[in-house]
């Protein structure tokens, strides 16, 4: 198993009303199955919004594999400026 | 140079500098918060960000933007936190030989910031509700 740390910001932290989630997972585990348990978790509150996904501070492509300790952010479109 | 600041609290421009002999051009872009959001009169805007990532984001789009447009100093700072209506939200300037290749870089840098920084607004209505702003136009 191995445990990573979700940070929550703007759609997301407003559909889980969390602003951290730590989740343990089966050693494995990509991004793209990390984002279907969070959209789970959602209720479908995210079911109209895209989500990117960085990893300790870095954006990764789709099906990253997960490791023990990571950082993990789904992004929502972002709104700076 | 590329200098970048995320700041809480009041923006303080950068100073306008004459002491520059080389910059025919002195752009400088001020983003401040509109009154309305989808039609609904706002107070403020709150400006989240995602620590560390959003600085290393808009720094790396700074250094871009100098290579590839070829320009001399690129400064911002983008403000975190309540901003009222009015308020400057975002402040650019650039400095480069001739306007031209300032104009294209200040618009490929606020383009992309638009597109990758890790910032993002939440709306605080007339009455003191918050929610996530809807706003996500380039």
């Amino acid at each position: 198993m191995i445990q990573v740390n979700i940070k929550c910001f703007s759609q997301v932290k407003y559909a889980l009303e969390k602003d951290e989630i730590k989740l343990e997972l089966e050693a494995g585990t990509t991004t793209v199955e990390l984002e279907k348990i969070i959209r789970e978790k959602a209720s479908g509150k995210l079911d109209q919004v895209s989500l990117r996904v960085a990893i300790n501070q870095k954006y990764v492509p789709n099906k990253t594999e997960l490791k023990d300790g990571d950082e993990v952010v789904f992004i929502p479109p972002v709104q700076g400026g | 140079m590329v200098t970048i600041e995320i700041v809480s609290g009041p923006l303080i421009p950068f100073p306008s500098d004459d002491t520059r002999k080389e910059d025919g051009a002195e752009l400088i872009f001020n983003g401040r918060v509109r009154s309305t959001e989808h039609g609904k009169k706002i107070t403020n805007l709150e400006y989240e960000q995602y620590e560390g990532m959003a600085e290393t984001e808009l720094n790396q789009i700074a250094e871009e933007a100098v290579r590839k447009f070829l320009i001399h100093d690129l400064f911002c700072k983008h403000r975190i936190g309540k901003v009222k209506v009015g308020e400057v939200s975002l402040h650019v300037v650039i400095w480069s030989k001739h306007r031209k290749e300032g104009l294209e870089a200040m618009t490929y840098f606020i383009a992309e910031l638009k597109k990758r920084v890790p910032i993002w607004k939440w709306a605080i209505l007339e009455d003191g509700t918050k929610v996530p702003s809807e706003c996500t136009h380039g």
